[in-house]
C-alpha cells in the first residue's frame, strides 16, 4: 500500500471519528443544557424566597406567605413510610427471583411480566387504587400512611428491577466460592451477595426516593392537601410536590413561593442522592473486606 | 434463626401500628372533612385555619379533587362538606348548596384603547385568532391585537374557556401569563393588548388609578365587585359548599362562619368577591 493510500484511509477514519465525537458531544451538551436551564430557572427564581423563616414556619394565606415546615415534615414521613415498605419487599422479591428461582420457570416469567406491567401503570391509577384500598377499605382515611403505602406500591417495581440488575451483576464465582467455603445460603446472601449487589439496590433506593418526592397525582387522593403540621401517621399532610403544584396552579400570586418550594425539593433530592451513593459505597466496602 | 426473629418483629410492628392507627382514626368527634374544587380549596383552607384558631380542639381537613368529586363526596358521606366552583346541576338539586363567595373574570384593555365594549362573539374571535387587528372592531385603531392568555391549568382560564366555549389549543396567545398581577402589568404596558384577570385583582387597582386599565362591560353589565356579588355579571361563577342534608352542629356553625363578614378579608385576599349580606 502506498503512503498516500494509507493517509487517505486514515483520513476517512478520522472523518467518521469526528462525526461520532460530534454526535456524542451534541447529545451530551443538549442534556446538560436542559438540566442547567431547569436548575437555573428554579435557582434564580427560588433563591430569593429561601430564608430561615421559609424553612421553619407554617404556610399562611394559602401558601403565598409563611413557610413550608409542615409540608417538609409530611413529605419526609411519606417518603420514609414508602421506602420502609418498598425497599425490603423489593430487595426480597429481587433475591427470590434471581437467587431462588430458575430464570425460565413459568412462575418467574409470570412475576417478571407483572413487574413490567406494574411499572407501566400511570401514577394516577395508583392514586385511585390507594384511595379505594388504603383510605376506604382499610379505613386509613386521608393520611400520611395511605400516601406512603400507595407510593410504596408505585415504587416497588422500580426497586425490584434495579435490585435484580444489581444481583445479576454479582459474578457467579462469588456464589460458588461461598458454597465452597460451606457458607449457608442465608449467610452467603447477607454477607456476600447482597453487599455486592449494593450499587443496584442503591439505584433502586434512589429511583424510589426520586419518584416518591416527585409524585403529585397519587398523593392528592391519598395523603391529601392539608397543610397543618401532622401529629401522627394517621393525619393528612401535604407533600412538597403538591404544594408546588397548588401554588403554581390554584393560588394566584403564589408563584414566588412555588419557586421557593421547588428549589427546596431539588436541594433535598440532590442531598439525598449524594448521601445514598456515599453510604452505599461505604456499606459495600465494609462488607466485602 | 436470626432472620426469623427479624421477620416476626417486623410483622408485630406492622400489626401494632395498624391497630393503633385504626383506633386513632376512630377518634373523629371534632373533625370535619371537606373535599372538592381545587379553586375553592385554598380559600376554605384559610377559612378553616381561622375557625380552628377560634375553636381550639376542632380540626378541619380540606382536601381537593374537583367540583364533581366534592358534590359526590358530600352526597355519599365521604366528606362532611363538599366544595364546588359551579352552580348545582339538575341532578344535584336535592343537596344543600351555600354560596360563600363568587369568582369573576374581567376582560381588561389599556385605558388609551378607544374600543368601548366587545360582544362575546368578538372576544371569542380575538382569542381564536380570527380577528387580529383592532381596526376590525368598532372604534378600534389600526394596530395589531396582542392577545394575553393565562397559563394552562389556571382556574381563571378554565372559567374563561367554558364561558366562550373555546378549547385551550384554539387560543394563539402572544403573551402567556401566570398570575393576575402579571396580567395587569402586561396589559398596562402594552396599549394594544387584551387580557383577562380575576375581577378582585383588577377592580381596586383600576378604581384607584394604579393601573392604566379599563374593565370591559359584559353585555350591558359593568364589571364591578357589586355586579359579581349580586350574580348579575355573566362571566362569573359561584363558589359553593355543599352538604347532603340541612347542616347541624359543627357543620352548621362552620358554614355560618364561612358565610359571615368575619372572613371577607380572607376572600378578598384570594382575589374572590365576598357576597354582602
Amino acid at each position: 500500500m502506498s503512503e498516500q493510500a494509507v493517509r487517505l484511509e486514515r483520513g476517512s477514519h478520522y472523518d467518521l471519528d469526528n462525526l461520532a465525537t460530534f454526535i456524542a458531544w451534541s447529545g451530551f451538551i443538549v442534556v446538560v443544557l436542559i438540566f442547567v436551564w431547569i436548575l437555573g430557572e428554579i435557582l434564580v427564581n427560588g433563591i430569593s424566597v429561601i430564608s430561615w423563616e421559609f424553612l421553619t414556619e407554617s404556610p399562611g394565606n394559602a401558601g403565598r406567605s409563611g413557610g413550608i415546615l409542615p409540608i417538609l415534615v409530611s413529605t419526609g414521613v411519606i417518603v420514609f413510610i414508602c421506602l420502609a415498605f418498598a425497599l425490603p419487599m423489593g430487595v426480597a422479591t429481587a433475591v427470590y427471583l434471581n437467587e431462588y428461582t430458575l430464570k425460565d420457570s413459568r412462575f418467574a416469567k409470570f412475576i417478571n411480566i407483572s413487574i413490567d406491567v406494574l411499572a407501566a401503570i400511570p401514577s394516577i391509577i395508583y392514586g385511585l387504587f390507594g384511595f379505594v384500598f388504603f383510605n376506604n377499605v382499610l379505613g386509613f382515611g386521608f393520611s400520611l400512611l395511605s400516601g406512603g403505602l400507595t407510593l410504596a406500591c408505585m415504587v416497588l417495581p422500580f426497586v425490584i428491577r434495579a435490585s435484580i440488575d444489581g444481583l445479576k451483576a454479582v459474578p457467579d464465582a462469588y456464589r460458588e466460592s461461598s458454597t465452597a467455603l460451606a457458607m449457608s445460603k442465608s449467610a452467603s446472601l447477607f454477607y456476600v451477595i447482597i453487599p455486592s449487589a449494593m450499587p443496584g439496590i442503591i439505584a433502586g433506593f434512589l429511583l424510589g426516593i426520586g419518584r416518591a418526592l416527585a409524585e403529585t397525582a397519587a398523593l392528592l387522593f391519598t395523603s391529601g392537601y392539608v397543610d397543618r403540621m401532622p401529629s401522627g401517621v394517621m393525619d393528612s399532610g401535604r407533600a412538597l410536590s403538591i404544594h408546588v403544584y397548588d401554588l403554581a396552579m390554584n393560588v394566584s400570586g403564589g408563584d414566588a413561593n412555588a419557586y421557593g418550594s421547588a428549589f427546596v425539593l431539588i436541594v433535598v433530592l440532590l442531598v439525598v442522592n449524594s448521601m445514598a451513593i456515599y453510604i452505599g459505597n461505604k456499606i459495600q466496602r465494609r462488607q466485602l473486606r | 434463626m436470626k432472620l426469623g426473629i427479624v421477620i416476626k418483629m417486623l410483622f408485630a410492628t406492622l400489626v401494632f401500628s395498624l391497630v393503633s392507627g385504626l383506633s386513632q382514626a376512630e377518634d373523629k368527634k371534632d373533625r370535619l372533612v371537606l373535599t372538592g374544587s381545587s379553586t375553592v380549596a385554598p380559600l376554605l383552607s384559610e377559612i378553616a385555619k381561622r375557625y380552628e384558631k377560634k375553636h381550639p380542639g376542632v380540626r378541619i381537613d380540606v382536601q381537593t379533587g374537583g367540583s364533581t368529586r366534592g358534590v359526590n363526596d358530600a352526597r355519599n358521606g365521604m366528606a362532611d362538606i363538599g366544595m364546588a366552583s359551579r352552580a348545582p346541576k339538575d341532578s344535584e338539586r336535592s343537596l344543600k348548596f351555600f354560596t360563600i363567595a363568587r369568582d369573576g373574570i374581567a376582560i381588561i384593555l389599556h385605558k388609551s384603547n378607544p374600543v368601548k365594549s366587545l360582544s362575546d362573539d368578538q372576544i371569542r374571535k380575538i382569542y381564536a385568532g380570527e380577528i387580529t387587528n383592532w381596526k376590525d372592531l368598532p372604534g378600534g385603531l389600526d394596530e395589531k391585537i396582542i392577545v394575553v392568555n393565562k397559563a394552562d391549568g389556571r382556574s381563571t382560564l378554565e372559567l374563561f374557556l367554558k364561558y366562550y366555549k373555546l378549547k385551550s389549543d384554539q387560543i394563539k396567545p402572544h403573551v402567556v401569563i401566570g398570575d393576575n398581577q402579571q396580567g395587569i402589568k402586561t396589559v398596562s404596558v402594552n396599549p394594544h393588548s387584551i387580557g383577562y384577570v380575576s375581577i378582585g385583582s383588577a377592580y381596586y387597582q383600576v378604581k384607584q388609578g394604579i393601573a392604566p386599565l379599563k374593565l370591559l362591560p359584559m353585555g350591558n353589565v359593568v364589571a364591578s365587585m357589586d355586579t359579581v356579588a349580586r350574580g348579575k355579571y355573566p362571566l362569573s361563577r359561584p363558589l359553593n359548599i355543599v352538604t347532603k342534608t340541612q347542616p347541624q352542629g359543627l357543620v352548621k356553625d362552620f358554614i355560618s362562619f364561612a358565610m359571615s363578614g368575619e372572613v371577607h378579608d380572607i376572600i378578598e385576599e384570594q382575589y374572590f368577591v365576598p357576597i354582602n349580606r
